[in-house]
């Protein structure tokens, strides 16, 4: 590996983000290790990832965006004030010819249905925004297992909002038992919330494979969030639609998205 | 090709030999030489800070002790030898997940080194906000959505009407921006 593979393959971010394989992966640090540029930039991208993950959502769109897109809407909206002012000077103009004719209803002027807006539908990534999936720890009787309290221990930062450093205890936990549908959900939503897709949906797919009625609507749907944000569309209907057939509580939500991807 | 390490292959093969033949002060220059590196790689494999920097200890002392014993057969592999040395104590520690027994602690004068990059890290992390705080919003955007979110520049550049080339430049611009600051900043110090 060389530094303008590392720039090209956004080897960097996939580093950072888990993201790269194995082999990718020891193939960087073998580089970085004797790189100092390398692994300057990798530094600084370590610790802007951590500050960035500190700070608040940044707010939904831009401000550069909001005003490309509000003004890409101008010729449309000046396409609507000459078809409204036209129709209102036809109107006028129609009712004087008319007036003492025949009291024939109005004619429907040519143009929107009032509060009939343009289409504002929301995009992929909107859809697959997620809401961090609430969890309230569960108190035991009598001594919890090692995995238990590994798992609680991690769930401490997923309360704190610090996913990222929920992961190894967690996934720890999954590890030791693998057939909780519990820390398998979690370990999923842990990697979502850090941007980490593909590993979400792998511990996604295992919950609902492990068939545990309470963990298995929240599976489809937040696996269906992940693949909207994979741009996934037919398998992202795919996992709302069972969401849906689920009628427990996210039922509505995921109809909605189902309505709004045009199902 | 790579661009050429702070240190140089010659300085780090001196190096490997100066500790084999008892040189206490190699030992420090090989702590400032790679700790920084052994602990981003712990960090990016555990996400766990407070561990990474036990294992920094960890690494650094089995690879001293290898190389007082003149375990590294081949001078020039140094580098490697640290990577593959850490590659193997991060892997153990994620494996065990367990309150394992911690290698012999480090010698004062080196653990007093390491301490020196904990408030490295501090100092890092301070001027990051800092430099952040400079970024324009777009730009802090970029960064977020990258290094957070996960997208990738053809994602951003969709979502914020940008072109993926555009969301390249500015995010490399913005990294090396903060790089610099932290350099210029850590170096005066």
């Amino acid at each position: 590996m060389n530094c303008q593979e590392v720039e090209e393959r956004d080897i960097l971010e996939g580093y950072l983000l888990d993201r790269l394989t194995e082999p990718e992966r020891e193939e960087f640090e073998r580089h970085y290790f004797e790189c100092g540029t390398c692994f300057s930039q990798l530094q600084t991208g370590l610790a802007l990832q951590t500050e960035l993950r500190r700070q608040p959502a940044m707010p939904a769109r831009a401000r550069g965006a909001s005003l490309l897109r509000t003004w890409s809407w101008a010729p449309a909206f000046a396409a609507i004030v000459i078809l409204l002012s036209a129709g209102i000077w036809w109107y006028s103009a129609r009712n004087r010819q008319s007036s003492q004719q025949v009291a024939a209803p109005p004619a429907s002027p040519n143009m929107p249905v009032q509060g009939q807006s343009p289409s504002a539908a929301p995009s992929l990534e909107e859809l697959a925004r997620v809401e961090p999936p609430p969890y309230s720890p569960v108190v035991l009787r009598g001594a919890e297992d090692e995995s238990q309290e590994t798992f609680h221990k991690a769930m401490q930062f997923y309360v704190k909002e610090d996913y990222a450093k929920a992961i190894p205890g967690v996934r720890a936990a999954a590890k030791a038992n693998p057939q909780s549908a519990s820390f398998n959900f979690y370990l999923g939503a842990c990697y979502l919330l850090t941007g980490q897709t593909d590993s979400a949906i792998v511990s996604f797919r295992k919950t609902v494979f492990l068939g545990d009625p309470a963990y298995s609507e929240s599976a489809h749907f937040y696996l269906a969030k992940a693949y909207l944000r994979k741009k996934e569309v037919a398998r992202a209907k795919d996992e709302l639609q069972k969401t849906v057939q689920s009628h427990g509580g996210l039922q509505s939500e995921a109809a909605g998205i189902l309505r709004q991807l045009g199902n | 090709m790579s661009l050429p390490s702070a240190t140089s292959a010659g300085e780090l093969r001196s190096l490997a030999e100066r500790i084999h033949q008892g040189d206490a002060s190699a030992e420090t220059e090989l702590v400032h030489e790679f700790s920084h590196r052994i602990f981003v790689m712990a960090v990016v494999r555990t996400h766990d800070r407070e561990a990474a920097r036990e294992l920094v200890q960890d690494v650094l002392m089995a690879v001293i002790a290898a190389l007082r014993k003149g375990q590294l057969l081949d001078a020039d592999k140094l580098a490697p030898f640290v990577h593959g040395t850490a590659r193997n104590l991060i892997n153990n520690q994620l494996r065990s997940q367990s309150q394992r027994p911690p290698l012999e602690p480090l010698p004062e004068d080196l653990a007093q080194s390491c301490s020196a990059e904990r408030l490295d890290d501090a100092e890092r992390m301070r001027l990051v906000h800092q430099a952040l705080e400079r970024l324009g919003q777009e730009d802090r955007r970029i960064l977020w959505m990258t290094l957070v979110q996960g997208h990738k520049p053809g994602e951003i550049a969709a979502a914020l009407g940008l072109t993926s080339e555009v969301v390249r430049t500015r995010k490399t611009r913005a990294v090396k921006k903060v790089a610099d600051l932290i350099r210029k900043k850590l170096s005066r110090t």
